[in-house]
């Protein structure tokens, strides 16, 4: 009799009693706004993390440009922080350097446009002046145009309120705006000269900003660098990677700890969402509850139940805010585009883990709660 | 010899200490076999409902000891406790006690899940009880849209579900009408008779020493007296409900 009762348990088969969706899909009303919140912890998550990410790849602009090393004046600490100037006429002396293919000098520095409206905009300018027999790549060509004209950053474009053909003022030049590009953000934006215009806007007489080494294939920068630093006095070489990642570095320096502390606090919300929903639905269902451990539920069967109520409620929190994210991130990029954004999937799959691991951190919360139902409720009228 | 199904032994609880020391049930001595029903009956805090929280796992006693199907569930650790409450008892109570999130048929199979049962044939036991009950149009009703008679015979299906040999059964007629109680009253009866099933039912419900093989009076947590009925008179079928549980 003892072996039949012990005997008594099956195996497992398949598909149980939805027993944690019932009890959510009963409180329609808290379930959508369980969902709605966790939703929008999540979309300021994203948004943020976009926002970081967009504003980080600024520097990107410098990879696209037609080389591989930049030498500047000693002490550079990247074009954003530090003014370089180096002796013109070295394109001889470098075009020796072992790996070099091509020398172009570079005009750059920081300046003001004003726009129609009045404003001033800080402006990062550069003019890159390539040699005549230099194959500029393709992709590179929108970066150096003709003379009188001017390719800016769409940011720029909107805030000094442009688009291509329209004219644009610049210290007193007025040159043609022959295309746009991506780079520019609410921090700095980005315009390109033709090198005649650079050097009469940009230039000191008998001086370059840079000069932008273009390398032949195969070439170490690093040793290549290093040689062309040796080749003219008071230099050091920087590679395009360096100075894109110099931006990234700014950014990181001044707004990770801000995006951190957002990102943090939205997580802590999100948690106190789903556990504050998952802590009520039990203390109302204490009584269902102890029923369940009355007919014999183990204390994992009836925790399980609340851990996928949690799960629910964050798994369709998760899909609502990272729809609303994309969403969001879009119309940014449409109507606000100095707000540069960049949803990545690595940053949306992060977030959806860490909002389902937050589910089951929160399911925690009504633990102690669970294990002090008496299931002689049940006899309590 | 064969021990009975259910064996009661100086059954003794005490709840508080010094001067708020109550004992709630003392000493109380019972014993009921297969498809016998036992009717406890006794007026409001003589400790019916703690005895049958004690034989139904819910409660450690103080003292003295239950047997189940030859089991002491006195004697078990707490992690076991559960396992009594879902092979070898069934509950049915006053207030039904069901899910009311879920349907009638869920109600049922949510305790064959406990058990390890699932899916499909978790789903067909759970059908083919709810129509023994009489309930084959309410499978899919939910719980909280059901009559009070319905919710109770799907509390009895819900008992019955892993085929315990005993079942213990709270006031089952107390929130009932007269037409649902009598119905109720057929259900125990044939889950003891039909099944072979034992019973235990606590009520004040003078109706059910129809249906009790033994009737134990009990006062002030203490077995005052016990009589064997004569015979347990007929109880009239319900001709709304069909089928039986004694096939299930």
């Amino acid at each position: 009799m003892v072996k039949g009762w012990l005997a008594a348990d099956h195996a497992p088969v398949e598909r149980m009693v939805p027993v944690a969706r019932r009890n959510l899909f009963a409180e329609k009303g808290r379930f959508a706004m369980s969902v709605a919140g966790l939703a929008f912890a999540v979309l300021l998550i994203l948004i943020v993390v976009s926002l970081y990410r967009g504003w980080s790849r600024t520097g990107s602009v410098y990879e696209k440009l037609p080389g591989d090393v930049w030498l500047a004046q000693a002490g550079t600490i990247d074009p954003f922080h530090s003014t370089s100037l180096l002796p013109s006429g070295e394109q001889a002396q470098l075009e020796r350097v072992p790996g070099v293919l091509a020398v172009l000098p570079v005009y750059a520095r920081h300046l003001a446009i004003s726009t129609r409206k009045g404003r001033r905009l800080d402006v990062y300018a550069l003019a890159i002046e390539p040699p005549r027999a230099f194959a500029i790549p393709a992709d590179a060509r929108t970066f150096l145009p003709p003379r009188g004209r001017v390719v800016v950053d769409r940011v720029l474009a909107g805030e000094a309120g442009v688009g291509v053909g329209d004219r644009l003022d610049v210290l007193g030049r007025t040159l043609t705006v022959a295309a746009l590009t991506s780079g520019g953000n609410k921090i700095i934006q980005f315009a390109f000269f033709n090198a005649a215009d650079g050097k009469a806007l940009l230039g000191e007489p008998g001086q370059v900003s840079y000069y932008l080494l273009a390398t032949k294939p195969g070439a170490d920068l690093t040793t290549v660098g290093r040689a062309a630093a040796a080749a003219v006095p008071n230099s050091e070489p920087h590679t395009s990677a360096e100075f894109a990642n110099a931006f990234s570095a700014l950014v990181s320096a001044g707004f990770l700890s801000v995006v951190g502390v957002l990102v943090g606090i939205g997580f802590v919300v999100g948690g106190a969402v789903i556990a504050l929903t998952t802590y009520t639905a039990t203390v109302e269902k204490a009584r269902d509850y102890g029923v369940l451990k009355a007919i014999g539920a183990q204390g994992g069967f009836v925790y399980r139940i609340v851990v996928r109520q949690s799960l629910i409620v964050g798994l369709a929190g998760s899909l609502v805010g990272i729809l609303a994210a994309a969403v969001a991130a879009d119309l940014i990029a449409r109507w606000v585009p100095e707000f540069v954004t960049d949803l990545r999937g690595l940053d949306v799959c992060a977030v959806f883990g860490g909002a389902l691991l937050m589910s089951i951190v929160a399911s925690f919360v009504p633990v102690h709660r669970l294990n002090r139902i008496d299931p002689a409720i049940v006899f309590r009228a | 010899m064969t021990p009975p199904l259910l064996r009661v032994e100086k059954l003794t609880k005490v709840f508080g200490a010094g001067r708020t020391q109550v004992t709630a049930v003392d000493s109380v001595d019972l014993a009921s076999d297969r498809g016998e029903i036992t009717l406890v009956m006794g007026p409001s805090g003589s400790g019916k409902t703690t005895l049958l929280t004690m034989i139904g796992c819910l409660l450690r006693p103080t003292s003295g000891r239950v047997e189940i199907d030859g089991l002491d569930i006195t004697a078990l650790p707490a992690r076991e406790q559960p396992r009594v409450r879902r092979t070898l008892v069934g509950f049915v109570f006053q207030t039904f006690n069901l899910l009311d999130t879920l349907t009638a048929e869920e109600n049922v199979e949510v305790a064959l899940n406990i058990a390890g049962i699932k899916g499909a044939p978790a789903a067909a036991r759970a059908r083919a009880l709810l129509e023994a009950a009489g309930l084959a149009g309410r499978l899919d009703f939910p719980a909280a849209g059901l009559s009070a008679g319905e919710r109770q015979r799907v509390a009895i299906a819900r008992a019955l579900a892993n085929d315990p040999p005993l079942v213990l059964a709270d006031e089952p007629t107390a929130n009932l009408d007269s037409t649902h109680g009598r119905e109720t009253m057929e259900l125990l009866r044939e889950l003891a008779k039909g099944r072979r099933c034992g019973a235990v039912v606590v009520s004040h419900d003078e109706r059910l020493r129809a249906i009790a093989d033994r009737v134990v009076w009990l006062e002030d947590g203490r077995v005052t007296h016990a009589e064997e009925a004569q015979a347990a008179a007929p109880v009239r079928r319900s001709a709304a409900r069909g089928g039986s549980f004694g096939s299930v």
